[in-house]
């Protein structure tokens, strides 16, 4: 019994002697190992989370508006999810079933839409067979890629196909206002709870990376939804100006497509452009698509961003690309369009924290030198 | 306008404690001459944080980076001198403190305690670079306001012979 405590001890205190011999960027590697295990196990709660997130932080500053009035939040969280629901209600009498009809016709007219692309790639690629056979061989393989069994169409199709089953949808659609309500109502108390947690000792700190990041997400997230309606509206208006079909269902789609940083607008122009080449089948309305586009994308770099988001968040290139691909092949679109904000939120804290370290060890180098001058002093200030 | 309309026909609706938080707001001297709308922003933009009697809240020499308002209960301000704690002050509701880390990277000058248990609200220096940034009147009132606490503060604090010279 006394050896096997003995042995228990010893044991115990090997553990601490081997915790204290870890470095902890080790631990603190494992414990990120672990987290990634976990968040990949349990994505779809995720999403829905995150969708919720984005929607509560968006409407967050209405809420406070509310609140500055005078008002309990609950009450005014109450009153804009019932507002919400009105607008939700006359938009789908009102609005919706044009917008409803278009896009269902988008739909019914898409296979034939993709047959004649398909067709008009292969007849190229025989006319070119023999001229160019390197172009006629490219152009194979791409119709191959694009629509062949197993290629980028029918893989797209299968996920949109996942994304819209009935049962998922109707889950998404009451979870994510849930959520939403609960992350809204309830926040100010959580924070209150996390504040009571932290060590006095710390609390600047952790304020200062609260507010930092809450300035920096804010304003990207509510930057983002605002680009992403005037794009799309750009993007509508131009389209119907220039007599493309289908010009709100592009216009939506352009809208929603740009948030995802440097493919999006790709996507909403290949997407314009197939409808323009379907639709008069030359290459002149191409090309008006192509430059709207191109217009809509330097206006939105060098007027709207600036304007509505300001450049507070900005990632390198290289670590954008990374993020984006990171953010798809963990989350899908939601971790395309959060990764951005995450990460910049990630690196701010971190700087911060770094911050606040270096201030601890230049009060331990200088304290004895700051108490020395106005050493009489009195109450205020401090 | 609303606010009436609520007061009157949805009493129940109105945030009562919040409200008794804006009458110890408005005394805080460094929001002389502010609106009420100002101060119900801050009440709802600013973090709240308990402290139990005892709570150390900042040690004098530390970066400050954020200033503290009294809501309840009382803050002991210390300054250490000749090996020796003094009590410089005790803060009750109404009070501010730290207001110097809104100006620069300064050290705390004294150190700040809780001593009794304390609801302090709290502002970090980058809501208040944006809160004068955004905004010329209550820019100009709030500087004004920390000059004025300055120069109270120097004023009382030279000696007599100075205060004399320099009175008119």
């Amino acid at each position: 019994m006394t050896d096997e405590r003995d042995k228990g001890g010893a044991s115990l205190a090997d553990l601490r002697k081997l915790h204290n011999q870890i470095p902890r960027w080790i631990l603190v590697l494992l414990a990120l190992c672990v987290a990634a295990v976990i968040v990949s196990r349990i994505t779809q709660l995720l999403i829905t989370l995150m969708a919720a997130a984005f929607i509560a932080y968006i409407l967050n500053s209405v809420i406070n508006a509310i609140e500055r009035l005078g008002i309990k939040r609950t009450v005014a969280v109450s009153l804009l999810f019932a507002f919400v629901a009105v607008f939700v209600i006359l938009a789908d009498l009102v609005f919706i079933p044009n917008i409803n009809q278009e896009i269902m016709d988008v739909y019914a007219k898409f296979p034939e839409f993709s047959r004649q692309i398909q067709n008009a790639l292969l007849s190229t690629a025989q006319s070119n067979a023999e001229k160019h056979p390197i172009i006629g061989s490219s152009i194979m393989k791409l119709v191959d890629a694009v629509f062949g069994p197993s290629g980028f169409l029918e893989r797209t199709l299968n996920a949109s196909e996942i994304f819209t089953k009935a049962e998922s949808l109707v889950m998404a659609l009451i979870l994510v206002p849930f959520f939403a309500f609960f992350l809204l109502k309830d926040w100010p108390g959580v924070m209150k709870r996390v504040m009571g947690w932290i060590p006095p000792s710390y609390v600047e700190t952790s304020i200062s990376v609260i507010e930092e990041i809450n300035i920096l997400v804010g304003k990207y997230l509510r930057g983002l939804a605002a680009d992403c309606f005037v794009i799309g509206a750009l993007a509508s208006a131009g389209l119907w100006l220039t007599g493309i079909n289908y010009p709100i269902t592009l216009g939506i789609l352009s809208g929603v497509a740009n948030i995802i940083p440097y493919f999006g607008p790709v996507i909403g122009c290949t997407a314009s452009s197939l409808v323009a080449l379907m639709q008069y089948r030359s290459l002149d309305p191409l090309l008006n698509v192509v430059v709207l586009y191109l217009c809509i994308k330097l206006m939105d770099d060098f007027v709207i961003q600036p304007l509505l988001i300001g450049k507070g968040v900005h990632l390198h290139p290289m670590l954008l690309v990374i993020t984006l691909i990171m953010g798809e092949s963990l989350f899908g679109i939601m971790g395309m369009i959060l990764g951005v904000p995450v990460v910049t939120a990630a690196l701010k804290t971190v700087g911060i924290l770094l911050e606040h370290h270096r201030d601890e060890l230049s009060r331990e180098s200088t304290g004895s030198l700051i108490k020395t001058h106005l050493v009489k002093s009195l109450v205020r200030p401090v | 306008m609303i606010i009436e309309i609520v007061r009157r026909y949805f009493p129940w609706a109105l945030d009562t404690t919040r409200e008794s938080y804006l009458q110890t707001l408005s005394k805080v001297p460094l929001f002389k001459g502010m609106g009420k709308n100002l101060l119900r922003k801050l009440l709802v933009d600013l973090v709240e944080k308990k402290y139990t009697a005892g709570d150390i809240i900042f040690h004098e020499g530390e970066i400050g980076k954020a200033v503290y308002f009294v809501l309840e209960g009382s803050v002991k301000l210390i300054k250490r001198s000749n090996s020796e704690n003094k009590t410089l002050h005790v803060l009750e509701p109404g009070s501010h403190f730290g207001e110097l880390s809104l100006i620069g990277h300064t050290a705390r000058f004294a150190t700040a305690v809780a001593e009794k248990d304390s609801l302090l609200l709290i502002m970090y220096r980058s809501y208040f670079d944006d809160l004068i940034r955004d905004n010329n009147a209550i820019s100009t009132k709030m500087l004004m306001n920390i000059a004025e606490t300055l120069s109270n503060y120097i004023y009382h604090n030279e000696p007599e012979s100075n205060a004399q010279k320099i009175s008119p």
